[in-house]
């Protein structure tokens, strides 16, 4: 932000940084065979819905396009809005075909509909899921304005509470593999994810 | 539709606005000191007072002003709905989370202090979370996390330094005056007192124009981080609704810090809107309207 913009109070939302997405889609190799990390098929994009008929039609026409191109995989969608006002398209692969590049290619299809229809600043975030050894949940998040991933590990015992030192393990495995978020008090949570 | 197609339009109006009040504040401030250096007088003692002044005031207010307010931080567990509501919007606005602090008191409001953004507290009322829906608390606490993208709280205060200089000035004359020394000395205190008057009187016309231009632009600002302007117009709505139904006793305990809220505790409207430091409801309404049209591309 320049002085010229602190001077007027100009501020206009980041659109998405340079799309890290794809690293998931080879990341997840290594997930699986060397941490017992294993993908559950499912991953969501969470954006804020504008209000508008032409956003809506925007998102009526990509799921349209989602289903098309998920048609041989079988990839399903499905949307819904959480308490916060923000619309999650989730994406299922059918059973035992747990692919992470179909998934990614889907919601590569949403984001980029999204930013072709001029509304990049609305994308928040993209959540993978896993799970470890112990059928435990393990999400992989994207923040699209800063082009980083991080692991976010909740606590299946406690509502509202994150296992950090799981994260953090993940962290040291996996940072060499994908870009990893370097500010810790960036790790936002999203609590109640539906996948 | 083209990719360049944003969500809003420019406000170039505003901004040209808030550049010529920046202008004209400079000009004051730059004839003040032209008077000050020409005069001589002893002046330089009272730049250090106001200069150590500015230093407290950009430090150690948040923590001063929040110390005596009584506000509580609250955890992600005291507050998930609040915690999620800032989690989210930061990182729609690829900002460091603030701090989250919760004042005990029924009057809705809200405010933000901090001079970087690092260093941030979001307070808000417990009025205002049990007054307003999920997404008009989201439009409030995004009109405060521009007022901290925009460094408010550095500017205005930066803008009011010479302000603080002419009025400390007009003080110590008070204090000081009629001592003796020859009479060409007390001509040029007269004149550097009376230059300070003037000085005071348009910076504090030009700083609450300021001030105002600000709140316009942490509106549009909450408009476009959300995209959602009419449900900041409904919670602005709410929160006005319910202001002028708060006992008086209330309000008069709660005016000292009215210049930090979304919505400033007054139980008398202001005879003129040049003397106030928020922009009437009316004007805010209007122009979260004109950014609700832009968005339905019906402007």
């Amino acid at each position: 932000m320049g002085l010229r913009d602190i001077l007027t109070g100009r501020h206009e939302v980041k659109g998405p940084a340079p799309d890290r997405l794809f690293a998931i889609s080879t990341a997840y190799v290594t997930l699986e065979a060397e941490h017992q990390i294993v993908p559950v098929g499912s991953a969501a994009i969470v954006f804020q819905a504008l209000a508008t008929s032409e956003f809506e039609a925007t998102l009526r026409d990509m799921e349209e396009v989602v289903r098309a191109t998920g048609g041989e995989s079988g990839t399903s969608v499905a949307t819904q809005d959480d308490s916060y006002g923000y619309r999650w398209m989730v994406l299922r692969n059918p059973d035992g075909a747990p692919s992470v590049e179909d998934l990614a290619v889907g919601i590569n299809a949403v984001s980029g509909s999204i930013e072709t229809a001029g509304h990049g600043e609305r994308l928040l975030c993209s959540v993978f899921a896993f799970q470890d050894a112990a059928k435990r949940r393990i999400y992989f998040i994207y923040n699209y304005k800063r082009g980083f991933w991080y692991p976010f590990v909740p606590d299946p015992a406690n509502a509202q509470a994150r296992l950090t030192e799981r994260e953090l393990q993940i962290k040291a495995q996996m940072a060499s593999e994908i870009p990893m978020e370097p500010e810790l008090e960036r790790w936002f949570p999203l609590w109640g994810i539906p996948i | 539709m083209a990719a360049s197609r944003t969500s809003f339009g420019k406000d170039t109006g505003l901004q040209a606005r808030m550049l010529l009040t920046l202008f004209l504040l400079g000009l004051v401030y730059v004839i003040f000191i032209g008077v000050l250096i020409g005069v001589g007088a002893g002046a330089g003692l009272i730049v250090v007072v106001a200069g150590v002044l500015l230093l407290v005031q950009l430090f150690g207010s948040d923590k001063i002003a929040l110390a005596t307010m009584g506000v509580k931080e609250v955890s992600p567990a005291e507050e998930p709905e609040l915690h999620g509501i800032i989690e989210r919007l930061c990182v729609q606005a690829d900002l460091p989370k603030p701090r989250l602090c919760v004042m005990e008191t029924s009057m809705p409001n809200a405010f933000a202090m901090g001079r970087t953004k690092k260093s941030t507290t979001v307070c808000a009322t417990r009025g205002i979370l049990n007054l307003l829906s999920p997404a008009e608390l989201e439009g409030v606490m995004a009109h405060e996390l521009t007022h901290v993208i925009n460094r408010d709280v550095l500017v205005m205060t930066l803008a009011s330094f010479f302000a603080t200089l002419a009025s400390m000035i007009v003080q110590f004359s008070f204090f000081f005056g009629g001592g003796g020394g020859n009479s060409e000395e007390e001509e040029d205190i007269m004149i550097v007192v009376l230059v300070s008057v003037l000085v005071y009187a348009f910076s504090f016309l030009l700083l609450r124009a300021l001030s105002r231009y600000r709140e316009f632009a942490a509106d549009r600002g909450s408009a476009v981080l959300t995209g959602r302007p009419s449900a900041l117009a409904s919670a602005l709505l709410k929160i006005s609704g319910t202001m002028e139904r708060v006992p008086s006793q209330d309000l008069r305990a709660a005016e000292g810090m009215s210049a930090f809220f979304i919505i400033p505790a007054r139980t008398k409207k202001s005879l003129m809107n040049i003397f106030a430091d928020h922009p009437p409801l009316e004007q805010r309404l209007a122009a979260l309207e004109r950014l609700e049209s832009q968005l339905q591309g019906t402007a």
